[in-house]
């Protein structure tokens, strides 16, 4: 049996990135902000 | 009267039967065959596969909703595809036989003017000995499976609570699998519980992929704009695993499954064997074992669907390197190659060739991830392709079609990497084309500005919020074609 390995980061999230994943007041503001990515989006090459 | 008929009722055959409806008068007919009474967001399944959903919330009947749009419904599996009819029948027609309760069995003949072919997947899980339900392993792909994995994954975190170590492994079946998305998802799911459960400690986390590297995603990757710079999907999706501690073994095809052993071989030629308590694999795709005859009864088949299985429609099959694939070898319109009133969306239609780079190991075998083409390009298809037949039908049959390729398409994609509305966790992907186009956009295949990607909580509450969102447009309730696909 191959023993797999965990990968090898080459990029490595800071602390403070990955503490803002889970900042409700953060992510409050991501919530627009991804929701407006989706619409551009969708306004691409939709019908 | 025209009539319409639709095969299968997943995303992209349940938007084009809805919208067909709403576009055309109530004189004309629309029909959906489809062997599943419930309608399935398999999005969702990856919830179920967890324990954190039901199968009530991810599916409903089909028929009640049908019947209150005007849409008939015929519970079946539809087997042969006549397009020019036969002695018995002066149009074309297509045999099914019922899956219905009372009926099962029976065939049944049904003429159309108009058919789509959106039967979506036939899970190959066949193609791997030992792989799937009544293999060795589980599934998500259905809400079914899902709950079996879901009881599987009980049981291990019941193992561990007690003290043993186990090993899980999640990922894909074979060499030429898809939907490593839905994997990915999947793996970060168990590992949220595990970490719930409190026994992430006593786990052996393992993803097996087909993909060459991580984020590959069976769209070649993807280059993300960051700041002031840009991030490859590679080292975005790596950092997560490493954050996680979920090892990954790429480049491999799984050869065979036995009892907690799985036998695979990796892009190199070499051959290893993976113990486990629980393994998760997706199966690969193939299409809907559909034949097809002429007026004279002679098979058709090979005219009409490629070797896969699946509808060849507009695109060029030709076979070419992968330094001139093109944008252009896209399907547009979906019409099939043989029949102009024949079309083909979702995961039905043969794609020209993958966006990943194409592998083989030295002793032949393909470990190439096929190109996704679910969620929200199958939608779009399907709206695309009942535009085109009712201006037909309204307009006559020399209406253009309309268009929507896959490379002039974006599409968003949310992977749930953990549920719980503070606690949850998703990847929001965003990217534009969907099939990369070197033409317009040389460094990347991409737009830049339009292709995107972020982790966090934000991404999880778009994730649930689209899981009742679509729910609701399949319902067809109030505005439901105000909701984008």
């Amino acid at each position: 049996m191959s023993e797999p390995q965990v990968p090898q980061a080459t990029y490595k999230a800071s602390s403070r990135e990955i503490g803002a994943r889970s900042n409700l007041f953060v992510q409050a503001f991501r919530f627009l902000v991804i929701n407006l990515k989706m619409i551009k989006m969708i306004r691409k090459g939709h019908h | 009267m025209a009539r319409v008929v639709i095969l299968g009722a997943g995303i992209s055959g349940h938007t084009a039967a809805l919208h067909l409806r709403r576009m055309l008068p109530k004189s004309h007919q629309v029909t959906v065959v489809s062997p599943n009474s419930k309608w399935n967001w398999i999005p969702s399944n990856i919830w179920v596969g967890v324990g954190k959903m039901t199968t009530e919330q991810v599916t409903f009947p089909l028929a009640p909703i049908y019947r209150r749009k005007g849409i008939e419904f015929v519970q079946a599996l539809a087997t042969v595809i006549h397009p020019e009819g036969n002695a018995a029948h002066d149009k074309p027609f297509v045999t099914v036989r019922s899956t219905a309760e009372g009926s099962a069995g029976e065939l049944l003949e049904l003429e159309y003017d108009y058919l789509i072919n959106a039967t979506g997947p036939k899970l190959n899980f066949a193609a791997t000995p030992g792989l799937g339900p009544d293999g060795h392993t589980v599934s998500v792909c259905t809400a079914g499976h899902a709950v079996e994995a879901a009881a599987h994954l009980r049981d291990v975190i019941t193992k561990m609570k007690n003290g043993a170590e186990q090993t899980l492994v999640v990922g894909v079946g074979h060499g030429t699998c898809t939907c490593e998305g839905a994997a990915f998802e999947y793996v970060f799911n168990v590992e949220h519980e595990l970490r719930q459960a409190g026994v992430r400690d006593k786990a052996n986390l393992v993803y097996l992929t087909n993909e060459h590297e991580l984020g590959d995603f069976g769209v070649g990757g993807m280059t993300f704009a960051m700041g002031d710079g840009t991030m490859s999907s590679q080292m975005w999706t790596e950092s997560l695993f490493a954050e996680r501690q979920v090892k990954a073994i790429l480049q491999s095809h799984v050869e065979k499954i036995e009892p907690g052993v799985i036998y695979y071989e990796q892009l190199d030629g070499s051959k290893s064997t993976l113990n486990f308590d629980f393994a998760m694999l997706l199966p690969p795709f193939r299409g809907a074992d559909l034949k097809a005859y002429d007026r004279a009864e002679a098979d058709i088949t090979d005219r009409i669907f490629a070797p896969s299985g699946f509808m060849k429609v507009d695109a060029d099959y030709n076979v070419k390197p992968m330094e001139e694939w093109s944008a252009e070898d896209w399907p547009k319109t979906y019409q099939s190659v043989a029949y102009a009133n024949v079309f083909s969306v979702g995961i039905a239609f043969a794609p020209p060739h993958p966006m990943s780079v194409p592998r083989k190991s030295p002793n032949g075998t393909v470990i190439t991830p096929a190109p996704p083409r679910t969620g929200m390009p199958s939608g779009i298809m399907g709206k695309t392709v009942a535009i085109t037949i009712a201006a037909q039908i309204k307009r006559g049959s020399n209406s253009p079609l309309e268009t929507a390729s896959m490379a002039r398409m974006g599409a968003a994609c949310i992977a749930s990497a953990g549920t719980g509305i503070t606690r949850g966790t998703a990847a929001a992907m965003t990217l534009y084309p969907v099939v990369p186009d070197y033409k317009a956009f040389p460094e990347t295949g991409r737009s830049l500005a339009d292709t995107h990607g972020e982790i966090g909580l934000a991404a999880h509450w778009i994730k649930a919020l689209l899981h009742y969102l679509f729910i609701y447009k399949a319902k067809a309730k109030p505005g439901w074609f105000l909701i984008p696909e």
